[in-house]
C-alpha cells in the first residue's frame, strides 16, 4: 500500500514538472512575441520614414509600405529606361540620339469611345527650393513625341466598390526622341492627358501621380535608371540644393563640415581630458577638490545660462585688449561666429570626458608606474609612454561617443553656426531643409536627408554596440 | 599622500587646457550671466545696474508664463509616464532568454540618432495627413474586431484556467501556456468571423486632427496652469518614445541583480504577479528609479532642440520651454535682444534645476538611512 501510493506521487510529480516546462516555454515564447513587438515600436518609425523617403511624396495619403517604388517591374523597366535615355541604367538622363519607348494603358467602359490622349514632355521646374532657381536645360526644348500606335484591345472587368463595370483595357505605345544636337538632361518629364470616362491602369513605369481628377498620368522622369527611380529623393538632395552664389552642393558641404567637426572634437578631446584626467587620478596637489566641485558643478548648470556669455565671447574673437583680437592668431579677426574653429572651442569643454578619463586611469594599478618613477621619469614620460599607451580601450570608447555626441550636437552648432548656408552641420542643414521645403510639402527631401544624417551614427552603433551601451551606465545617457 | 611641491606645478600643467576652456567657458560665462541678469543689457549699448527687475518683470511677462508651464508640465507628464512604462515593460522583458543582444540595439536605435533626425520624422508624422492620424483612424475602423478578439482571448483564458484548476493544477489567470492557446485559438476566430462577415470593419470618418498648427489645449478649455497645448503633447509622445529605451535598459540591469529567489518565495506565499511588482520589483530597483526620475526631471526641464526645430511649424506660444524663452530673447529676431532680461530666465531655469539635483540628492540620502 504504501508503495503504490510513493509510485502515484511520483507519477504525479512527473507530469507536474512536464506541466510547469510547458510552462517556460510558452512563457518565453510570449517574451519573444512581446520584444518583438517594442522592436517593431521602437525601430518602426526609423524605418517607416526610410521607405517612406523613397516615394515620389511621402505625405501621399494613405500612408503605405506598397509603393511602386519597391516594386522589381519598375526597377527593370526603369533600368530600360535609363539605358534608352542616355545609355546609364543606373542614373538615366537624356542624350542626344535617344529613343525611349513608352506604354501607357487605359481601361475604357463599355460604350465609351476613346480618342487618342495627348502626350507632353512640360517644361517643369524640379522641386520647390534652390534648385528651381538655378538655370537648367528643359528636356521640353529638345525632345519630340511620335505618333501615337493603338495596341490591340483587351477585354476586361473593373470592380468599384460593389459593381463590376465590364469594359476593355486600351493602351498606346509612342517614343521619344532627343532632336538634333544639344546637353544631355538629367529629366525627361512626361504628362499624358486623356478625356473624361476613362482611368489610368498602367505604364512601362509607374505614373509619379494623377492630376486633373485623374485625367493627368504625371511622370517625374520616364527615362531615370534603377537609382534615378528608387532613390530619387536621395539624388534631389545632392543635385537640387545648392548654394545660390557658388552652385555649391550644400548637403555635401553639411556632411564635410560635420566630418571635420568631429574629428577635430575628437582629437581636442582625447588630448585635453586624458591630459586632466590623469592629473586628477594621479597627482594630489592644492586646489584638487576645488576642481572637483567646478567640474560637478558645470554639468549641472544648462547651456542657456552659458550661452550668453559664450556667443558674446566668439563673437569678440575669445578676448580683445587694446584692439588686438586673441582670435586672429589663427586667422579670425572679425571674432569666430560662424566657424568651425569656433564651435570647437566652445565645444571643447567636456567634463563628462574628463571624468571618463580620470576612472579609467584609477582602475590602472600604480605599479606600473613606479618602475618608470624609480628611472627618474618625468610626470610627463609616465603619462605618455607608460600610462597612455595602456589607455587604449577608454581612448577608443570616448572617441566614439565623441564622436557620435559631434555628429548628432545640435545647441551649439545652432547658436554659433547661422550663415551662409554652406558653414552648417548636418543638424542645422537638417533644420534649414525643413524650413525650406516643410512649408511647400516637399517631405520627400528633408526625409531623404534625415536618413543619410542617420547613417554613420547607426554604422557605428552596430559595430561598437558595446560602448554604446557602457556609455549609459557610465554618464547616464546624458552626454 | 603627501602633496609635493613637483606635483603641484605638473598637475596645473596637464590640466592647464581643460582648466583655460573652464575659467573662459563656464567659471566667466556663469559669472558673467549672473552680472548681466541684473542689467539691462541689450548687446549695444553697454549694461546698466537695474537690480532685480527682470526677475520681477519675467513674472508679468506673458512668454515667460508660457514657458514656466510649458517646462513643468512637460518635465512632470513626461517623467512620470516615461519612468512608469521603462520599468513596466523593463519587469515584462526581464527574462534571460538569447538573442537579447539584439532586442537591446533595436531598442536603443532611437536614443542614438540625433535629435533632428528623430524631431523631423515625428514632425511629419504628425502632419495632418500623416501616419498618427492614420493610425488612429485604422484603430477606430478596426475597433469591433480587435474588442472582439479581446472577448475572445479573455473568454477561452478563463475557460481554460477553471478546468486546469478542477484538475488540481495551480494554473494563475495569467498562465503563459495557457494564454498561448487562447491567443492562437482566438485569432483563428475571430478571422473566422470576419472572413463570414459576421464581424466587419466599422466605418469611421477620416481622423483629421491637427498636431501642430493649433492653439487648442488638453483638456480643453482647462486653466492656464494645467492645460497642454495640443504641439506640446506631439513633443512629450516624441520625448516618450525616444527616451523609454534608455531608461528600460537601465532598469533591465537592476532587475537583472534582483536574486530570482525572492519571486520564488513569494509565489509560495502566494503572492501574485502585480503584488510581486508593487512589493519586490519596485522596492528593488528604488535608487535607479531616483537616478531614472533625476535624468528624466534635468532633461526634461532643459528640452530645447525640439521647439527649435519645431520652428513656425507650431505657434511658438504653444511650445515655448524657459530653455527656448532664454534663447528667444537673446535673439529675438527682428527685435533688440533683451539680454538681461534672457540672463535672468537662465538663471531661474538654473536654479529649478538644482532644486531638482538637491531634491533628489537629499532623497536618496534618507533612503539610505
Amino acid at each position: 500500500m504504501p508503495a503504490d501510493a510513493t509510485r502515484l506521487g511520483a507519477a504525479e510529480q512527473l507530469a507536474l514538472e512536464r506541466w510547469q516546462a510547458r510552462r517556460r516555454w510558452a512563457r518565453a515564447g510570449l517574451v519573444y512575441a512581446v520584444m518583438l513587438f517594442f522592436a517593431i515600436v521602437f525601430v518602426g518609425p526609423l524605418l517607416f520614414a526610410t521607405v517612406s523617403s523613397l516615394r515620389t511624396d511621402p505625405l501621399a495619403y494613405p500612408p503605405s509600405l506598397a509603393i511602386p517604388q519597391l516594386r522589381p517591374s519598375n526597377w527593370a523597366a526603369a533600368a530600360r529606361l535609363g539605358q534608352a535615355g542616355a545609355g546609364d541604367r543606373w542614373f538615366g538622363g537624356f542624350a542626344p540620339g535617344a529613343v525611349v519607348p513608352f506604354e501607357i494603358g487605359y481601361f475604357v467602359p463599355d460604350g465609351v469611345d476613346m480618342a487618342d490622349p495627348h502626350v507632353e514632355v512640360p517644361r517643369r521646374r524640379p522641386g520647390a527650393g534652390l534648385g528651381a532657381v538655378l538655370a537648367i536645360d528643359y528636356a521640353a526644348d529638345y525632345a519630340v513625341v511620335s505618333e501615337l500606335q493603338r495596341l490591340p484591345d483587351l477585354a476586361m472587368v473593373m470592380a468599384a466598390g460593389d459593381q463590376e463595370i465590364v469594359g476593355r483595357r486600351v493602351a498606346f505605345a509612342f517614343t521619344i526622341h532627343y532632336e538634333g544636337d544639344g546637353p544631355q538632361i538629367d529629366r525627361l518629364p512626361l504628362d499624358v492627358t486623356t478625356d473624361v470616362g476613362v482611368q489610368y491602369l498602367d505604364s512601362t513605369l509607374t505614373a509619379s501621380r494623377l492630376e486633373r481628377r485623374g485625367r493627368t498620368a504625371s511622370f517625374n522622369d520616364v527615362a531615370p535608371g534603377v537609382l534615378g527611380y528608387v532613390l530619387r529623393n536621395y539624388v534631389r538632395v545632392f543635385n537640387e540644393v545648392r548654394s545660390p552664389t557658388t552652385r555649391q552642393s550644400l548637403f555635401l558641404a553639411w556632411i564635410g563640415n560635420s566630418f571635420t567637426f568631429a574629428a577635430v572634437r575628437i582629437v581636442v578631446t582625447l588630448v585635453i581630458a586624458s591630459m586632466a584626467g590623469y592629473a586628477l587620478a594621479r597627482l594630489r596637489f592644492r586646489g584638487r577638490e576645488l576642481i572637483f566641485i567646478l567640474v560637478l558643478f558645470s554639468q549641472m548648470v544648462p547651456l542657456q545660462v552659458l550661452f550668453i556669455s559664450n556667443y558674446l565671447v566668439l563673437r569678440d574673437g575669445i578676448v580683445t585688449l587694446g584692439g588686438f583680437t586673441l582670435s586672429s592668431l589663427w586667422g579670425y579677426p572679425g571674432g569666430m561666429l560662424n566657424s568651425l574653429t569656433g564651435l570647437v572651442f566652445v565645444t571643447a569643454l567636456n567634463a563628462g570626458a574628463v571624468f571618463i578619463m580620470k576612472q579609467f586611469f584609477e582602475s590602472i594599478p600604480r605599479e606600473v608606474e613606479e618602475a618608470a618613477m624609480i628611472d627618474g621619469a618625468s610626470h610627463w614620460r609616465r603619462y605618455w609612454s607608460v600610462v597612455l599607451p595602456m589607455a587604449r580601450p577608454a581612448l577608443g570608447a570616448l572617441t566614439i561617443l565623441t564622436f557620435q555626441g559631434a555628429w548628432n550636437d545640435f545647441f551649439w552648432p545652432f547658436i554659433v553656426l547661422t550663415s551662409p548656408e554652406t558653414v552648417k552641420t548636418l543638424p542645422i542643414g537638417l533644420l534649414s531643409f525643413r524650413n525650406t521645403y516643410g512649408a511647400v510639402g516637399d517631405w520627400g527631401l528633408i526625409l531623404a536627408g534625415a536618413v543619410m544624417s542617420a547613417i554613420p551614427v547607426i554604422v557605428l552603433f552596430v559595430v561598437f554596440q558595446r560602448y554604446f551601451l557602457e556609455g549609459v551606465s557610465f554618464g547616464g545617457g546624458k552626454e | 599622500m603627501r602633496t609635493k611641491q613637483s606635483d603641484t606645478v605638473a598637475a596645473y600643467l596637464f590640466l592647464l587646457p581643460f582648466l583655460t576652456l573652464l575659467g573662459i567657458f563656464f567659471v566667466y560665462a556663469a559669472a558673467r550671466a549672473v552680472y548681466f541678469s541684473f542689467t539691462d543689457y541689450d548687446l549695444f549699448r553697454p549694461p546698466n545696474w537695474v537690480g532685480l527687475r527682470n526677475y520681477v518683470a519675467l513674472f508679468s511677462d506673458a512668454l515667460f508664463l508660457s514657458a514656466l508651464r510649458n517646462s513643468i508640465l512637460f518635465a512632470v507628464i513626461v517623467t512620470a509616464v516615461q519612468t512608469f512604462l521603462a520599468l513596466v515593460m523593463a519587469a515584462v522583458l526581464n527574462q534571460r532568454v538569447r538573442g537579447i543582444g539584439f532586442f537591446r540595439a533595436a531598442f536603443y536605435m532611437p536614443s542614438i540618432t540625433s535629435s533632428v533626425v528623430i524631431t523631423l520624422i515625428f514632425l511629419w508624422m504628425f502632419q495632418r495627413r500623416g501616419l498618427i492620424n492614420y493610425l488612429n483612424e485604422s484603430f477606430q475602423r478596426a475597433a469591433p474586431v480587435l474588442l472582439t478578439f479581446l472577448l475572445l482571448v479573455v473568454a477561452l483564458q478563463v475557460a481554460q484556467v477553471v478546468w486546469e484548476r478542477r484538475r488540481q493544477l495551480p494554473a494563475a489567470w495569467t498562465d503563459p501556456a495557457l494564454l498561448v492557446v487562447s491567443l492562437l485559438v482566438a485569432a483563428g476566430a475571430t478571422w473566422a468571423l470576419v472572413t463570414t462577415g459576421v464581424i466587419s470593419p466599422r466605418d469611421v470618418a477620416p481622423v483629421d486632427f491637427i498636431w501642430l498648427q493649433t492653439r487648442e489645449t488638453i483638456p480643453a478649455g482647462a486653466p492656464f496652469w494645467l492645460a497642454v497645448p495640443i504641439p506640446l503633447a506631439a513633443i512629450m509622445i516624441q520625448n516618450v518614445f525616444t527616451t523609454i529605451p534608455t531608461f528600460m535598459l537601465m532598469y533591465l540591469a537592476a532587475l537583472q541583480d534582483v536574486p530570482k529567489s525572492y519571486y520564488e518565495a513569494a509565489s509560495i506565499d502566494g503572492a501574485n504577479a502585480t503584488q510581486q511588482f508593487f512589493r519586490i520589483t519596485i522596492p528593488s530597483v528604488a535608487p535607479v528609479t531616483f537616478l531614472v526620475l533625476t535624468l528624466s526631471m534635468i532633461g526634461t526641464l532643459q528640452m530645447f532642440d525640439q521647439v527649435a526645430i519645431f520652428g513656425d511649424a507650431a505657434p511658438l506660444r504653444s511650445v515655448v520651454t524657459l530653455a527656448y524663452f532664454v534663447y528667444n530673447r537673446m535673439f529675438p529676431g527682428a527685435q533688440t535682444p533683451e539680454v538681461g532680461f534672457a540672463a535672468a530666465g537662465a538663471m531661474f531655469l538654473a536654479v529649478l534645476t538644482l532644486v531638482v539635483v538637491l531634491l533628489q540628492r537629499l532623497l536618496v540620502r534618507s533612503e539610505g538611512r
